[in-house]
């Protein structure tokens, strides 16, 4: 079996048994049933933090041993890291629509800071797309990697830096301030989504791979109208 | 030729090069004021509202159409002159030291423009200690000339620059945007802008150390 199809197997084993400890805990005393959602918040959030930082760390890789399967592993974290981050801005959403009476609140730093975060990795996947030679391309998003990573530590300590409506960090190393059943459906589902995005990094990885080779085999270059080369003539043609 | 005497050379050239052409002063500056013209018609006449936001307009205006200044046609450089740049020995580091500096200058020049007609037009409530603005002014420059050179060099030579450098910069100016603004804050509720201040140098340090590091590989791929 291919390591990525083991990866994501055990992701949906894990998810399920997530989900089954999410329908068994407690509702909150003053969010209600609406804390179930911390299930798939908190862990699409630390997603966001882990693939745009493993971004970061792949790009390196790749300005250090110009390895193409460091920059193949940088563009797909930064593709999962996307859809990530937009899947926590929804549940975000869900959850401030539920607990504090709106969906979007422009004082909140955490939200703010994370939309902000989204867009740099939406720029991006735009500059990816933009360059058609394979090491420009690696070599100019490894460094915008690098700096869209000083977003990630930002993002996450808004909290604290900026005391606005978004709660702090609900595991901290001096203990967590929520029920058992709570915090092991939210730490297994942790697990089981952070054994999702490597499954997925793998299987994107390997995507871009293949599309990259097929595109050197077939001499296609990717940018549209690009410059027609007329035929060589031979002599005596 | 040491570091400093080669960033400073590039720093006057980039200079003199604007002198010439004068992009900066005479088409993003007013580009600048035509918005803080704008941003009162399309909202409801009310004084208060309007002196409320006004110093958080400044620096959204400053962020936004300030970024122009560094994707200036005279800060671009052909393939011929880098060529001849790297043929010279110039190090690439150097050159974009000297770059973003002359924008951060540039970029000052229109905040320097750009503040008083935001007073006037707005009309914030005056507070004493409004100088205390400088310092925010002055990292804020230098932290988005850093990250527009930055974004320059990233989307050099593409076709889909003009679009692409505002997309990256924008939202990469969110760490200098929220402390400018706080800074602003402070100054009014009379507290004091150390912390803001410091964030924003932290900013510029990382962001600086960035664009040092990478302005070889960076100059690899143009």
């Amino acid at each position: 079996m291919k390591p990525r199809y083991a990866l994501l197997g055990l992701a949906t084993i894990g998810m399920v048994y997530g989900f089954s400890w999410a329908t068994r805990m407690p509702g909150d005393a003053v969010q209600g049933e609406s804390a179930r959602i911390i299930s798939v918040h908190v862990p699409t959030a630390w997603l966001a933090f882990l693939a745009f930082g493993m971004t970061a760390v792949f790009g390196i890789a790749w300005l250090v041993t110009k390895h193409a399967r460091a920059d193949h592993l940088a563009a797909a974290s930064a593709e999962v890291g996307v859809l990530f981050t937009g899947l926590a801005l929804i549940t975000g959403m869900i959850w401030g629509k539920a607990t504090w009476g709106i969906a979007w609140d422009w004082g909140d730093a955490r939200l703010a800071s994370t939309a902000m975060m989204f867009f740099v990795y939406l720029g991006y996947l735009a500059l990816r797309r933009a360059t058609p030679d394979p090491t420009q391309r690696a070599r100019r998003s490894a460094v915008l990697g690098a700096i869209g990573a000083l977003q990630v530590p930002l993002v996450y300590f808004s909290v604290n830096i900026w005391r606005t409506l978004h709660q702090t960090q609900s595991v901290r190393p001096d203990g967590a301030s929520m029920p058992t059943e709570t915090l092991i459906s939210m730490l297994v589902n942790l697990a089981a989504f952070t054994i999702l995005y490597l499954g997925l990094l793998v299987w994107r990885a390997d995507q871009l791979r293949f599309e990259e080779a097929r595109l050197a085999q077939t001499h296609l270059t990717p940018n549209a109208g690009a410059a027609v080369i007329p035929p060589k003539l031979q002599p005596g043609s | 030729m040491t570091f400093r005497k080669q960033a400073m050379i590039i720093l006057r050239r980039d200079l003199r090069i604007e002198g010439r052409s004068g992009e900066a002063m005479f088409i993003t500056v007013p580009f600048g004021l035509v918005a803080l013209f704008l941003i009162p018609l399309a909202l409801p006449l009310n004084t208060e509202l309007l002196s409320t936001i006004g110093p958080g307009m400044f620096w959204v205006v400053t962020l936004l159409f300030g970024m122009f200044i560094t994707f200036r046609q005279s800060a671009a450089e052909s393939s011929a002159q880098k060529e001849q740049l790297r043929m010279l020995g110039t190090d690439p580091a150097a050159r974009f030291t000297g770059r973003a500096a002359a924008s951060a200058i540039l970029l000052l020049g229109f905040e320097l423009v750009v503040a008083p007609t935001m007073i006037v037009l707005f009309a914030p409530a005056a507070v004493p200690g409004w100088l205390a603005v400088t310092p925010l002014a002055i990292l804020a420059a230098a932290g988005l000339a850093i990250i527009g050179t930055l974004a320059a060099d990233l989307t050099a030579s593409l076709r889909t620059r003009s679009a692409l450098a505002p997309l990256l910069v924008a939202p990469l100016s969110v760490p200098l945007l929220v402390p400018a603004a706080q800074g602003m804050e402070s100054i009014r509720t009379k507290n004091g802008i150390l912390i803001p201040a410091l964030f924003m140098v932290a900013v510029v340090l990382a962001v600086a150390v960035i664009g040092v590091v990478t302005a070889q590989p960076l100059e690899e791929t143009t």
